[in-house]
């Protein structure tokens, strides 16, 4: 046995609730746990205790008794544990602080006090591990966030510690990241090493697990096998369950399957035993539920003509073509550094294109003020930190408009009911939780009735209660004809909601359609480094074995 | 950053004698000659683009310290005043340019400063750049919801759209830092460090020299 909770509650100081409440729990060697919950459930805190950060960096109110290796962490500081259990926490920047790789990986091992020769040994096995060769020389801050998250990785592995936790490791990963980062995490589990990953996209990671733990309101409410844990009852607990699972709850099928093969075994099974339903076949078959149609022939919303942008003599944008029209819901996928932030920074001035042409409702943007633009396109940033200023939420929401002279108090008290934003009204931005914070950012962003809404990584670090009221706010801004643009690298969410996929791979639109369209085109998916979603695969299978049997 | 001959101890002498060296030459003639003389040095370690980079930077804070000390003095003055700011900032720049942040706390921890304080310190320049792109991240922000961030004026105008964000996340930061280096041993007792600075005889020549010139100069003036 790794690790043990004991009775253990705590609340963090000033708290009124208890973020861990009542919590026993046992985690042997070689063991893969998977811990998910609701935002706020007590994933990030359960990480915390593990690593004696509670209660020797946090106070607050502690009962009962973790103990990791065997050692107490009360009685045992965090510089005595960290050999026994490694954390890599959920923001990357503030955990790479060393010069270089190189250093970032030593830091650990200068800390345990080890030899020169002993340090080298344990950083050329963690950089191979970690595939970390090529980046050594380079500043952690210079990396893209797959490297840095590979980079925090291996500073944690270079100390061989017997439990290892990762704190929602694929939130910022694209596809090709997330399966680098699966097949270390395979490596260290056939090491015997202990690993408890905090994740809300469980689809990544549920195949490589043992066990999953459901906490909710601090308290474990299931724990077992992905296969049993499934199949309970979940739907209070804000879990974004795995898209077959969810897919056979929605065709009514009890089975959960985590793959398309068990999924293909499944409906085969059924369809033996008689069980399956016409209506579940249809529900299988069916790619998605209809979406709302946009007006393809009305006049573009943003126009672009062989669109180029360098940056420190490197092409970030090389000659794009693509138009957006009212209504339609456009996602914009690629792997990271694809240049996808950088394309959406022209659509409100904040890039200017080196070549071609862009035009923005009708008129060429390269004139046209930043401010000037974002009355007609609206952000809504991943992170909200980056906006919150103002005393009240209120004259937070209100601060576009008063800015843009485009104050319409009808539509603002409209979106404050929207967004439940009313209870929240006078109280400080800064007081609210981070799901608050993004409804307050989306008000903001919307306040100014923007043609064109850019949404960028919506669904990153966020539970599946946020994903469903994403998706409504996403319909009715369509219903209002306005045109909405998702950054993401969450493929399930933008197949399910995105009229339409645009795809960049190394600064070129390599791919320009209906989801279905895009994901059948296997060349380009490649090129980009995507993945087609797991229903997308299982309706194709499943159209196979009809043409077999045909 | 540029390899270099000398150790950071050494070289934080020679930075220490340069700045005393400069805050007693009141002429702007041998201020003009040391900014001369660390050009040269700037020169020869193929650091121009960068400095002219820094220059943008430092060029604003002499400019002003040039005109406040013109309306509060005179020419004469306001002209020494900048031409010092520059030469001591220029010296630094060589010093930061030459000098990685570990190898500088390494050194510090070598003179018996106490562990937290050299780290915390070496920490702190490696976050400068983080944060000026998290400033860079908010400034896009506001500016995409019609706050009119341009540069110049409008910068002072809207402070605390770019300073609340900036100052909140930077707390956040700090907590998270520390959270991170706690879990990887830091403050821990009987830590070793992979690369051990040394003292080398070329080191112990410029320390004497640059406290001999030191001396020298106290000597004639």
């Amino acid at each position: 046995m790794i690790l043990r909770f004991e009775g253990v509650s705590y609340r963090y100081p000033e708290a009124d609730d208890w973020a861990l409440n009542g919590l026993d729990l046992t985690v042997h060697g070689g063991e893969s746990v998977l811990v998910a919950g609701a935002s706020g459930s007590g994933k990030s805190t359960l990480c915390r205790a593990c690593i004696g950060l509670i209660p020797h960096f946090h106070h607050g109110e502690w009962v009962g008794r973790v103990f990791v290796d065997g050692l107490d962490t009360r009685d045992h500081p965090v510089y005595q544990l960290f050999r026994h259990a490694g954390l890599v926490f959920q923001n990357t920047d503030a955990q790479l602080f060393n010069q270089t790789v190189e250093s970032e990986l030593t830091y650990g091992l200068e800390s345990l006090g080890m030899t020169a020769a002993e340090i080298e040994e344990r950083l050329a096995w963690a950089s191979e591990l970690a595939g970390l060769d090529e980046l050594m020389g380079r500043s952690p801050h210079t990396l893209s966030g797959g490297e840095k998250q590979r980079v925090a990785l291996g500073a944690i592995l270079a100390l061989k510690p017997r439990l290892l936790l990762l704190d929602e490791p694929f939130t910022h990963l694209d596809p090709e990241g997330t399966e680098e980062l699966r097949r270390i995490l395979r490596m260290m589990k056939a090491e015997e090493m202990a690993l408890v990953i905090v994740e809300h996209r469980l689809h990544e990671i549920i195949r490589d697990v043992d066990r999953i733990i459901i906490l909710h309101q601090g308290k474990i409410v299931a724990d077992g096998s992905p296969h049993q844990v499934l199949a309970g009852d979940l739907s209070r607990y804000g879990l974004n369950l795995p898209p077959l699972v969810r897919l056979f709850r929605e065709s009514s099928l009890d089975e959960t399957p985590l793959s398309i093969d068990e999924a293909l075994d499944a409906i085969n099974e059924l369809k033996n035993q008689d069980r399956l339903t016409p209506s579940s076949i249809h529900f299988l078959e069916q790619a998605k539920p209809p979406l709302h149609a946009s007006l393809r022939t009305s006049s573009p919303i943003v126009q672009a003509e062989a669109i180029g942008f360098n940056y420190q003599d490197r092409s970030v944008l090389r000659n794009l073509h693509f138009k957006l029209v009212k209504g339609e819901c456009v996602a914009l996928v690629g792997r990271n550094g694809a240049g996808k932030t950088t394309l959406i920074k022209h659509l409100n001035g904040l890039l200017r294109p080196h070549q071609g042409l862009l035009k923005i409702l009708g008129q060429d943007a390269r004139g046209r003020p930043v401010s000037q633009l974002s009355r007609h396109v609206g952000f809504v940033w991943q992170n909200p930190n980056d906006q919150l200023f103002q005393p009240t939420v209120r004259e937070e929401v209100l601060t576009g408009p008063k800015a843009l002279r485009s104050y319409d108090p009808s539509w603002c008290e409209e979106l404050f009911n929207r967004f439940g934003l009313v209870p929240l009204l006078s109280r400080s931005p800064f007081t609210l939780s981070e799901g608050q914070k993004k409804r307050v950012s989306f008000a903001a962003a919307l306040a100014v009735k923007p043609e064109l809404i850019v949404l960028d990584e919506p669904t990153a670090g966020q539970d599946e209660l946020f994903r469903r009221e994403l998706a409504k706010f996403i319909c009715e801004l369509q219903r209002e004809e306005r045109t909405v643009v998702l950054v993401t690298h969450d493929l399930e969410f933008a197949a399910e909601h995105a009229n339409r996929w645009l795809v960049l791979a190394d600064g070129r639109m390599i791919a320009d359609g209906p989801p279905e369209a895009v994901m059948a085109d296997s060349k380009a998916m490649t090129r980009a480094g995507l993945r087609p979603t797991q229903r997308y695969q299982l309706i194709q299978a499943l159209k196979s074995m009809k043409e077999d049997k045909a | 950053m540029r390899p270099f001959v000398f150790d950071p101890r050494s070289k934080l002498v020679m930075v220490f004698v340069a700045t005393i060296l400069l805050m007693m030459f009141h002429q702007w003639t041998s201020l003009t000659a040391s900014l001369g003389i660390l050009m040269v040095v700037v020169l020869l370690l193929h650091l121009g683009l960068l400095w002219l980079n820094f220059l943008r930077r430092l060029g604003f804070a002499c400019l002003t310290f040039f005109i406040i000390a013109w309306l509060a003095f005179d020419l004469p003055t306001a002209v020494v005043s900048a031409l010092r700011l520059l030469a001591i900032g220029t010296a630094f720049f060589l010093f930061f340019q030459t000098t990685p942040p570990e190898a500088l706390s390494n050194a510090l921890l070598k003179m018996g400063v106490p562990y937290p304080f050299a780290f915390v310190l070496s920490a702190s320049m490696q976050f400068v750049p983080v944060l000026v792109r998290r400033l860079k991240h908010i400034r896009d922000a506001q500016r995409a919801r019609g706050i009119p961030i341009e540069g110049g004026l409008s910068l002072l105008v809207h402070l605390p759209a770019l300073a609340g964000p900036l100052l909140i996340q930077a707390f956040k930061f700090a907590d998270e830092l520390a959270e991170a280096m706690e879990a990887r041993g830091f403050g821990i007792p009987g830590r070793r460090f992979r690369h051990e600075p040394r003292f080398a005889p070329l080191d112990w020549i410029v320390v004497i020299f640059s406290l001999l010139v030191l001396i020298a100069v106290f000597w004639i003036s």
